[in-house]
């Protein structure tokens, strides 16, 4: 791997995660690549969900830190630090669109509030997100009349409306059909190519996992920690541990 | 630190150059370079057929870049005006294709059709159709409670009574008992005129548990349980909890509109004639306080104004309905929410204003077909 001229986007040191007194994950460390898309797995429970709450700025850690070029996300106190949020978007898992505003006020809210955009430019941005990610005509539409696949794409669309250079997606293919959960991974890659994005997604679907990751992290829920690291391809074959070859090929 | 956005046009006869200056990102404000734009353009009446945009090197660039490119499209297309876009950075290049692409491929999956917006009628009907069928469940499954063949559990019907009838008592206290007082203060201003202050005791009693008591009673319960119960039964359904039950063949009626709406029936008389007995209270705090009666000498002059038992029962029976209006209005308005949470937000209000309304008019109806029949 090039790994070494590859610029580091994100990096993560010593991130210890708890709620009040369980402890979730101890002692990560790792770094995420420009241009990279980097998958969390592991089994149900074990704290994928979590890291992400902490990458995004949801919940702290109770110790450690989250880098980006521009800061440390955590670095200010109780709340995260603002200016490297920006940088960020985040896709969930059921999309979480606001119900009250139909796809166009979706997408074109954070432009509202974070951009010196005019209201035309704004709309204009809003219908070009909207068409990446296939929607176009769908501006008017409420989310409540979408199906389940339209509102994750929808949700992507506004997760990209500020340009975000890391896009954090939960489970991006839960509850999708086969067809929809291959197109979402097209899409993905597609945007990783075109727009230069950086991905961490957490998903435990295998097809997704070895079309899309070029890099992948472990975690157990068991020791509570970050097992292995690598390539899915590489790692199911000569991993290490049982546990990821076991997951990886399904056993 | 960003630069402002810059436009360089200059006409060079064969076409016109542009050169894009500045930072082509979302946090920089474009009015500035937009308006050096239609300047240009109102300045050179007639244009080449060419335009050339270029860009400089150093600029930094995003989304908001090629939102301008195409919006210079959209005022080219008109016209035949052609744009050369191939000086532009590479990666911009790739983008518009991608976009272009994507576009072509949106809506492929669509399949909206034509959704005809119910006409009024068709909508009336429909409600009147919905309405009538709640209804008419929830009288079988009385029916059917009746002669014990219910799906109710007693267990879902205690905690509802508890939550309307025992945790609705602070509340109760408290407005009862200022209705009581503010009656006293408001007939005492009065009564001085006629030198007839001790009737205080009568219009105060004669007042709560003829209408103030069941009245107060019904509003705080609509907006406090009836409210809380189209919340609880709507975002059930949001989250396809009711729809679970169906599947296992358990009518929704039975076993979440049934126990809310007996417990708020039995309920509702009970908290009344506690609020009577304090809004009686609040008035004899004035009563002794204030125009220095003694307690003895009020509560006599209560207990003549009540010796028809009727004045009381009037009060309860009107209770009874007011219960059962908030108890359907609330469940029936849970049920049938929307699919979004919006639509559980107006499902509450509704229920609120809904119920309210119900409640006076009721109200209204009682009082006129009491003194018909010749009971007041």
């Amino acid at each position: 791997m090039d790994s070494e001229e590859r610029k580091i986007s994100l990096e993560a040191k010593d991130l210890h995660l708890c709620y009040g007194k369980k402890t979730i994950l101890t002692d990560l460390s790792f770094e995420l690549f420009e241009e990279s898309c980097l998958v969390i797995m592991g089994s149900s429970g074990c704290g994928k969900s979590t890291l992400l709450k902490a990458l995004t700025g949801l919940l702290k850690p109770a110790s450690g830190m989250v880098r980006f070029e521009n800061g440390d996300l955590w670095g200010r106190g109780a709340l995260p630090n603002e200016l490297v949020l920006s940088n960020f978007g985040v896709l969930f898992q059921a999309g979480a669109l606001w119900s009250s505003m139909n796809l166009l006020e979706n997408v074109s809210l954070p432009l509202e509030v974070f951009s010196e955009l005019n209201k035309k430019e704004i709309e204009a941005m809003a219908s070009y997100k909207l068409g990446l990610v296939g929607l176009s005509g769908c501006e008017y539409l409420y989310p409540s009349e979408l199906s389940g696949g339209m509102q994750k794409r929808a949700g992507l669309a506004r997760a990209l409306s500020m340009d975000p250079s890391i896009l954090f997606l939960d489970e991006p293919s839960a509850g999708l059909d086969p067809i929809n959960s291959r197109q979402l991974d097209e899409l993905i890659l597609e945007l990783k190519h075109s727009l230069g994005i950086t991905f961490v997604v957490v998903t435990h679907e295998l097809d997704s996992i070895f079309t899309i990751a070029d890099d992948a992290l472990f975690l157990s829920g068991v020791e509570k920690k970050l097992l292995e690291r690598g390539n899915p391809n590489e790692l199911k074959v000569s991993s290490a541990f049982q546990e990821v070859k076991n997951f990886l090929n399904r056993k | 630190m960003l630069n402002p956005k810059v436009i360089r046009c200059t006409n060079l006869g064969e076409y016109v150059e542009c050169i894009l200056e500045g930072d082509w990102v979302l946090s920089v404000d474009s009015s500035e370079a937009l308006s050096q734009w239609h300047e240009f353009c109102q300045v050179e009446q007639t244009l080449p057929k060419l335009v050339v945009l270029k860009m400089n090197p150093e600029s930094k660039w995003d989304s908001s870049l090629l939102i301008f490119i195409f919006s210079l499209e959209d005022q080219f297309k008109t016209q035949g005006v052609r744009i050369d876009l191939s000086n532009l950075p590479q990666k911009v290049l790739n983008l518009l294709e991608f976009a272009e692409r994507r576009k072509a491929k949106s809506g492929d999956d669509l399949n909206l059709g034509q959704t005809d917006l119910p006409s009024w009628w068709d909508g009336s009907v429909q409600w009147i159709n919905r309405v009538s069928t709640f209804w008419g469940k929830w009288l079988v499954a009385l029916y059917q409670f009746l002669t014990g063949r219910s799906f109710m559990r007693l267990r879902d019907f205690m905690v509802a009574c508890k939550s309307c009838g025992a945790s609705a008592l602070p509340i109760i206290t408290l407005i009862a008992f200022l209705t009581g007082l503010t009656l006293a203060f408001v007939g005492s201003v009065q009564l001085e005129k006629f030198n007839a202050t001790i009737y205080v005791a009568d219009l105060v009693s004669l007042a709560m548990v003829r209408e103030m008591g069941p009245l107060m009673v019904a509003i705080v319960m609509a907006g406090r349980t009836g409210a809380s119960f189209a919340a609880e039964l709507g975002s059930m359904k949001l989250r396809e909890e009711v729809d679970s039950l169906r599947t296992f063949g358990i009518p929704a009626i039975d076993f979440l509109v049934l126990p809310r709406t007996l417990a708020l029936f039995l309920m509702t008389p009970l908290l009344t004639m506690y609020a009577d007995l304090v809004g009686i209270l609040g008035g004899l705090t004035v009563g002794t306080q204030v125009m220095d009666f003694s307690s003895l000498h009020y509560y006599e002059q209560t207990e003549t104004a009540l010796t028809h038992m009727w004045e009381i029962y009037s009060g309860l029976i009107k209770s009874l309905a007011f219960g059962l209006i908030i108890g359907l209005v609330g469940c029936y308005k849970g049920l049938h929410t929307g699919n979004d949470s919006a639509a559980l937000g107006r499902s509450v209000t509704s229920s609120v204003v809904v119920s309210i309304t119900f409640i006076v008019v009721c109200d209204a109806l009682f009082e006129i077909a009491f003194s018909f029949l010749g009971y007041r």
